[in-house]
């Protein structure tokens, strides 16, 4: 027999098994039956609460907005050259998301699943570390403290080599990097691309 | 309506642009002068707060209009 749940748990436990399956699956690749049944209730249940598959989606998405990384303390706390408060942002977003690694996977099924609108959504995610590498480096060759490189494309190598950290550790569980924790790994390749912009410390 | 010493436009970055080139602005000024700060990410308003609450410069007007958000900000 199903235990009977206040609404509020009812709710939350419906958004954290259908994170489990969108992150597995993709949103094309689960049904509400399929939710239903992992949850051991009707899809009537599921209706009450969400209107329609889409809008349990969203929910879902919501909740990751909710919790988006706070950079303040990042930020402020620390020495303030370019290359430490990257590195101490980097750390805010990487354990964030190493905390529930279900968000990385339900990012990949939206980039294979080609849904623009998703896509942007976990996009934006990322802008705050982007945009931070991006309009830093054009202060930074004007100062003297890196070389002329192209910032946009700096941004996307930045973006590149901590999501592929990422997906070594929480997605793929590689062997190959098992000697390092995420942290120390993330570090050294920050240090590597601190190197590759001819970055040097004020 | 409040006036202010120096404008800052972080319309369309991303938090925490705005409070980095806010902290640089305001290094700028001296002390009773005041900084005014645009953004439109959402998360700016929180930030703000807890940017004045630790560095101490007194936030003076937080408004929002048309996915929008004006910041006063007196240094000190």
């Amino acid at each position: 027999m199903t235990k009977r749940l206040k609404a509020a748990e009812r709710r939350a436990s419906i958004l954290a098994v259908a994170k489990v399956l969108f992150a597995d699956r993709g949103f094309h690749g689960v049904s509400v039956d399929d939710i239903a049944r992992r949850l051991g209730v009707s899809p009537a249940v599921l209706y009450r609460h969400f209107p329609s598959k889409e809008a349990l989606y969203e929910a879902v998405l919501d909740e990751i907005a909710g919790t988006r990384e706070s950079y303040i303390d990042a930020v402020l706390d620390g020495p303030d050259d370019f290359g430490s408060v990257l590195s101490r942002m980097t750390a805010v977003f990487v354990d964030s998301i190493a905390a529930d690694p279900d968000y990385l996977r339900m990012e990949m099924q939206a980039a294979l699943e080609h849904s623009p609108a998703t896509t942007r959504f976990f996009e934006h995610r990322w802008k705050s570390l982007t945009d931070y590498v991006e309009f830093s480096l054009k202060e930074l060759a004007r100062e003297g403290l890196a070389a002329h490189v192209h910032p946009l494309s700096a941004a996307l190598m930045f973006q590149g080599i901590v999501r592929e950290a990422l997906y070594a550790k929480c997605i793929y569980q590689s062997e190959y990097y098992r000697d390092y924790d995420l942290d120390t790994l993330v570090a050294r390749l920050i240090e590597l691309f601190l190197r590759a912009i001819g970055y040097r410390e004020p | 309506m409040q006036t202010f010493d120096r404008e800052l436009d972080t319309r369309g970055l991303n938090c925490p642009m705005p409070i980095l080139k806010a902290k640089k602005s305001i290094a700028e000024l001296d002390d009773g002068q005041v900084l005014r700060v645009a953004a439109t990410d959402p998360g700016a308003v929180k930030d703000f707060e807890a940017f004045c609450r630790q560095s101490g410069h007194e936030l003076l007007e937080s408004t929002a209009a048309d996915n929008e958000f004006v910041f006063l900000i007196r240094k000190h």
